[in-house]
């Protein structure tokens, strides 16, 4: 696997990402105006916040996926491997994640003066490392683009929804920074393993991305510049 | 030109079996293909098969299975039956040109490039030669969404010549031409043949069955056609 591979992808997606102007300014305005209409009551605002960034980053991440999927058939029928093609896309998509993490951060943590900004910053931070694996998750899964808002919206709203302590909370991908963003306001709330298991969440997540864009590539992928033959003896009726 | 290598028929069961070993000079072969799309029956012990320096039109009525056939040949769907042996590397021009929307055409070829083995210089300038000849702007800094729809498909089908390709499959790969380019068109195909690729071209029109060595004619599978009728 080479490093072009990768990197060339991931420049792509940039330069489409970054020519959605318009998609960019909501996807950072998001975040922001949810934190800012709910920042009167600290707890909630973060928690507010960090759903918004989740839906923004995630969101994001869908679209990058659905747009790519016919291309993504014929890249891989040139000859790239799925996992290039997915782990180019996460580079960017995570870095575009961790800018608006940053931003986001600092608004917080000069908006809500935590106890523990660490952990406020970690919480975010963790936020954008998860929202990217989900939105390429969802994205890779969903037929079309409406499926995949919807399914991002479930996920995501029931977790706004949910106290950090119910168990189904515990289920869902964003528990981790929920717990270390509550955490961060009241050292009371026990973080616990919410960072390992996020990040065993997000590793999955990425898996199973892997893994659906992989079974989406019947073939394996043909190596650069040699003839290969080819055959497939196909599932039986 | 010889024609009538017509397959889809009606009632036969074929069911995995071994592949086919390639002939000489024969670049793809396929046989016993059947697809179904949840319960329409699409395909039903299709069969193609191209040389080296030979292009095959495949034709037939809508529904008939023509786009589907073509993308099992290339690998990018898994049939239900059949097999699928093919010798060289495939370029595929789908029908709608799967391009990125706003990314223009040297970034088309830049993301190839690496897929092919090619530098993103080589793969920009074997590229933009390909362009050239096709009558495609070179240089042309515009987004796909913003180009012609006949400019849109001569890149699409630029993009499936990249490489070292030896099997060209080509799903209707004119729409949106003029007529300028539709002649042009065949010239290449012409030229292609004649460096020895395997061509399988996708048409409906009957002008363009006198330009290949071999017509392969699909119909609606019977089991298909009935339950149709029935509903």
């Amino acid at each position: 696997m080479s490093r072009g591979r990768i990197l060339v992808p991931a420049e792509m997606t940039g330069r489409e990402l970054a020519r959605r102007r318009a998609a960019l300014g909501l996807l950072t305005a998001l975040p922001l105006t949810f934190y800012a209409s709910s920042a009167h009551h600290s707890n909630h605002a973060l928690v507010t916040g960090e759903i918004a960034m989740a839906f923004s980053i995630a969101g994001a991440s869908i679209f990058a996926a659905l747009t790519a999927r016919p291309v993504d058939e014929r890249l891989v029928l040139a000859g790239y491997r799925p996992r290039e093609l997915l782990l180019g896309r996460l580079a960017l998509l995570e870095l575009f994640g961790l800018g608006v993490a940053a931003l986001f951060s600092a608004v917080m943590v000069f908006g809500t003066g935590p106890s523990d900004w660490w952990a406020l910053v970690a919480g975010v931070v963790l936020v954008a490392l998860t929202s990217v694996p989900f939105g390429l998750a969802v994205g890779a899964l969903a037929p079309h683009e409406l499926e995949g808002v919807l399914m991002l919206i479930l996920v995501v709203g029931i977790q706004l929804s949910l106290e950090s302590t119910q168990t189904i909370a515990k289920l869902l991908p964003f528990w981790g920074p929920q717990r270390l963003l509550e955490h961060s306001i009241d050292p009371t709330v026990a973080v616990g393993a919410a960072v390992p298991v996020d990040l065993g969440y997000a590793l999955a997540l990425l898996v199973a991305s892997a893994y659906i864009m992989r079974r989406r590539a019947p073939i394996p992928s043909q190596p650069p510049l040699t003839q290969v033959d080819r055959e497939h003896p196909t599932a039986s009726a | 030109m010889s024609s009538g290598a017509a397959s889809n028929r009606a009632g036969a069961t074929s069911v995995g079996g071994s592949c086919r070993a390639l002939d000489g000079d024969e670049l793809l072969a396929a046989s016993g293909i059947g697809k179904r799309f949840g319960r329409k029956l699409v395909l039903e012990d299709a069969a193609l098969s191209a040389k080296s320096g030979e292009a095959v039109a495949i034709v037939g009525e809508n529904g008939a299975g023509k786009s589907t056939l073509l993308r099992i040949c290339a690998g990018l769907v898994r049939p239900d039956c059949g097999t699928v042996s093919a010798r060289g590397r495939i370029g595929y021009c789908p029908q709608e040109p799967g391009l990125f929307d706003l990314l223009n055409a040297d970034e088309h070829l830049a993301l190839f490039a690496p897929a092919l083995g090619l530098s993103r210089a080589d793969g920009v300038r074997e590229g933009r030669r390909l362009l050239k000849e096709l009558a495609f702007p070179v240089g042309d800094s515009t987004q796909a969404r913003r180009l012609s729809g006949g400019a849109r498909q001569k890149l699409n089908l630029a993009l499936a010549l990249l490489g070292d390709v030896r099997i060209l499959m080509l799903d209707e790969p004119f729409q949106g031409f003029d007529h300028g380019a539709y002649v042009s068109f065949w010239e290449h195909v012409a030229r292609w043949r004649a460096e020895g690729l395997a061509v399988v071209i996708i048409t409906h029109l009957l002008a363009d069955t006198t330009l290949v060595d071999r017509l392969v004619e699909l119909s609606i599978p019977q089991q298909d056609r009935t339950e149709g009728e029935r509903r």
